[in-house]
């Protein structure tokens, strides 16, 4: 049965000249799982919103939108606010009150249901949701991962037909995130729910996907299963960059026959094509700079007298003109020794040296002034002006470090920009200071497949500057294309370090998908390039060119 | 969690408001020493971990308060001694025990109402008398930590971006005053989205009900009987029981719908004493047994 049906849907903004979404026209089965990907600005936002009648953005609108037959502007405004579930993509500012218990019944109270039936279906949706433990939490004491998952099991309680969620693993770690999607799994295959997501992390939504929808500039440029649509991309497509590794290997070696999506499906295709003759990539070897940049010796921290340490007892040594990634799970103290390194928090034993001289010696913020600077995670806190242009005002060199122009945004207010272009400014303006050693943390977070690109490219320019970088981050991908070095964190500790390439290939699970997918065929393959140049050195096993 | 903890809010808070009512609205001495014991009791039962450094303000503040009276109220007719050609008097400094007993007994009942009454138990109160407060209300105490939590996350964030370089008091005050303003543009910014988020479960599509995890159980409706009936019985026993300070202490003779009253009230302040030693009791007899 079809839930949803489009049929010629335009929509343009106000005061906009082209169209958000243009002619679009396709239809949704009942209990399937959709996916829309796109670069930022396609106007996945925008659609999905337009699905959903109490969302609907302010502006021109044609063509009609049928949910389960009957026009969407005719359901009573009970019935769709219950029916159609819409998740976003901020976990924190969607939650509305005060205790876990309170926000999954905050739908049920708005539909006027009574207390009794609250009391039964909150109870399913948290015991079915593996929320019971933090039941009666107050909702500001939980993680990002688990803020979403409330989000979703608020929307869930409510028992809806169809969930619509837009982006909504952006904010979340690697690790949440997959839990995030596998959870969507179950309720899509254990409720036959209908599920409508627009994602740009595509590595663990497109395998357990039925239908990839792709849109660029407002119109739909493929709709079909997956493997169909992105063996359909051209090799330019920007959306290809957003695609999981297996997919884009089969498309650098341009493949024929069915296009892989998952690590094991990658596998096949590899094993199933290539020789492995040739094993190992000669790769420059990494020789670092004798002199160190930034320096922890034996470092403990603690947040409060009778909590365990963060920081125990780290050693680290950054050298000069390196970028070092840090990589570690949640609550493993990467952020934390960052904010060591900038002395945003003070540490009760050790030394941290920053280029030769001990942190506590640089007196009166000295430390930031053309020394040390830090890019937090969440960017929107860097922003003090009304516009990008006065936040700007005194940066003018540190734009043109920057490999992409912002100047067109210079009229807009900083909120207002995407992940990416946030990212850019807060840059920017961090770089004003001239600093020589810049902490980065989770720069890559809730960024597209292209802006994060662009960020490596930031960060080959940066070094090519002379600055010193340091990156904490969840992604193995991101680090292995710009890190000179990587460290494991574990415990308040460094546990293993090398260049991306050593560091890498030792491990098994906390790697790249290059690595997990090459693994005992290839030895050193690390990246996507890496296995598609080891594949054209090996040859075809069918003798092809 | 005490065995008050568990009953319903509702009952809970008609409980303190009819222990702390009598006590603020009598000035029968004999009232007065039973509230101020039985909150103390109850305090000290219910919070052992607070420090008595606490609990001597309080008695400093008794002391003070008591003194206070006979040096600014002259009535009474027994002369203790003259100061200043002023007479103090016996009387006088009666009413001020018993009027800062008052005081320091309804500061204790207070205190074990906020010990007891969180958050949740508030807002399911307010929830009965209007859902729209309740959710405004929850609404706030979601937003003050997350509010707080920004703009920390702000400062820090500024202050490595070199915000406060230049070190000097102005310098400071511009970068803090720069900074509130923008967290309030950030509330406003992330208002938006609860805001859809509200709308998108049905926020204002129907009249609103009110859940919360408290139900009313048989104890709880077997404690308000308790207390309605200690409650009325005090009113009614206490209103028979005269008692002047001026000129000189007067008092109705005792008689048995005065010591009713007074009785009923006695058994009024220690129920949650009592209810809380007996549960005590009853996890050491059960431990000992297992």
């Amino acid at each position: 049965m079809e839930i949803f049906k489009i049929e010629n849907l335009n929509f343009t903004y106000p005061l906009c000249k082209e169209k958000a979404v243009s002619n679009i026209s396709f239809s949704v089965n009942e209990g399937e799982f959709i996916t829309i990907c796109g670069a930022t600005g396609s106007g996945k936002s925008t659609l999905l919103r337009l699905l959903k009648k109490e969302l609907s953005p302010l502006g021109e609108k044609s063509g009609a939108i049928l949910f389960c037959g009957k026009d969407i502007e005719q359901w009573e405004q009970r019935d769709s606010a219950s029916l159609i579930g819409f998740v976003m993509q901020k976990p924190e500012q969607q939650i509305v009150t005060d205790k876990v218990w309170h926000e999954l019944a905050f739908g049920l109270e708005n539909l006027g249901i009574p207390a009794e039936t609250i009391r039964s279906r909150t109870a399913e949706m948290a015991s079915y949701f593996g929320i019971e433990k933090w039941f009666e939490k107050s909702t500001s004491a939980l993680s990002g991962g688990q803020k979403q998952l409330l989000n979703l099991a608020s929307v869930m309680v409510m028992q809806p037909k169809v969930l619509i969620l837009d982006e909504p693993t952006a904010q979340l770690d690697p690790i949440a995130a997959s839990e995030f999607i596998s959870t969507l799994k179950k309720l899509n295959s254990e409720l036959g729910l209908t599920v409508i997501i627009a994602e740009h992390r595509l590595e663990d939504v497109i395998p357990v996907s039925d239908r990839l929808m792709v849109m660029e500039k407002g119109a739909v440029t493929g709709f079909d299963t997956p493997s169909e649509v992105i063996a359909a991309l051209s090799g330019e497509s920007i959306v290809l960059n957003a695609m999981p590794a297996s997919a884009r290997l089969f498309h650098k070696l341009s493949g024929n026959g069915k296009c892989p999506l998952d690590i094991r499906e990658g596998r096949e295709f590899i094993r199933n094509n290539y020789h492995n003759r040739m094993r190992t990539l000669n790769k420059e070897e990494y020789i670092h700079n004798k002199e160190k940049a930034l320096s922890f010796s034996e470092v403990f921290f603690r947040y409060e007298r009778n909590s365990p340490d963060v920081l125990d007892g780290l050693n680290l040594d950054i050298y000069k003109n390196e970028v070092y990634c840090i990589l570690g799970g949640n609550g493993s103290g990467k952020t934390t020794a960052l904010c060591a390194a900038a002395d945003l928090i003070k540490i009760y034993s050790g030394k941290i040296t920053v280029f030769g001289k001990e942190i506590r010696k640089y007196r009166n913020q000295t430390l930031y002034n053309e020394c040390v600077a830090m890019l937090p995670q969440d960017v929107q806190t860097m922003f003090l002006r009304n516009t990008v242009g006065e936040e700007l005002k005194n940066a003018a060199e540190a734009v043109k470090l920057l490999p992409v122009s912002i100047e067109h945004l210079y009229d807009k207010h900083p909120y207002d920009l995407s992940g990416g272009e946030q990212q850019l400014v807060a840059l920017a303006k961090v770089l004003s200071t001239k600093p020589k050693l810049l902490l980065m943390d989770e720069p890559a977070k809730g960024l597209d497949a292209n802006a994060r690109l662009g960020l490596v490219k930031v960060i080959h320019k940066l070094k090519a500057e002379g600055i010193t970088v340091v990156i904490v981050t969840h992604d193995p991908e991101f680090s292995a294309m710009c890190a000179d070095r990587c460290g494991l964190f574990f415990r308040g500790n460094i546990v293993s370090e090398g260049t991306p390439t050593e560091f890498f290939s030792q491990n098994s699970f906390y790697t790249t998908a290059g690595i997990r997918m090459t693994k005992g065929y290839y030895e050193n393959a690390v990246t996507v390039d890496d296995i598609a140049a080891l594949c054209h050195e090996n040859g075809r096993k069918d003798g092809k060119a | 969690m005490g065995a008050i903890d568990r009953i319903n809010p509702v009952a809970a808070a008609v409980y303190f408001l009819a222990a702390a009512g009598i006590a603020m609205f009598s000035m029968n001495p004999v009232i007065l020493s039973l509230s101020l014991s039985g909150a103390v009791c109850f305090f000290f039962i219910k919070s052992r971990s607070t420090g008595i450094k606490s609990h001597l303000y309080s008695l400093l503040l008794f002391i003070v308060m008591a003194l206070i009276n006979p040096f600014v109220n002259h009535n009474g007719v027994t002369v203790l001694f003259i100061m200043n050609d002023n007479p103090i008097t016996l009387e006088a400094l009666i009413y001020g025990i018993a009027a800062s007993a008052m005081i320091i007994s309804v500061l204790y009942w207070f205190r074990s109402f906020t010990e007891i009454m969180t958050s949740d138990k508030l807002l399911y109160i307010f929830g009965r008398l209007s859902p729209k407060l309740a959710l405004i209300l929850s609404m706030a105490l979601r937003f003050v930590p997350m509010f707080g939590n920004q703009l920390y996350k702000t400062e820090q964030a500024q202050k490595a971006a070199g915000l406060y370089k230049e070190d000097n008091i102005a310098d400071t005050f511009k970068g803090k005053t720069d900074i509130f303003s923008i967290i309030i543009t950030w509330g406003l910014e992330n208002g938006i989205i609860t805001a859809d988020s509200m709308t998108a479960r049905g926020y204002g599509c129907a009249r609103r009900t009110s859940f919360s995890l408290f139900r009313w159980r048989k104890g709880d409706f077997i404690f308000l009987a308790i207390t309605a009936a200690l409650f009325a019985a005090s009113l009614w026993g206490t209103m028979a029981a005269d008692f002047a300070y001026y000129p000189a202490i007067a008092f109705s003779e005792a008689d048995y719908r005065t010591v009713t009253g007074f009785t009923s009230y006695g058994l009024l302040v220690f129920l949650p004493s009592i209810f809380e030693i007996k549960e005590a009791l009853r996890w050491k007899y059960l431990k000992s047994k297992i």
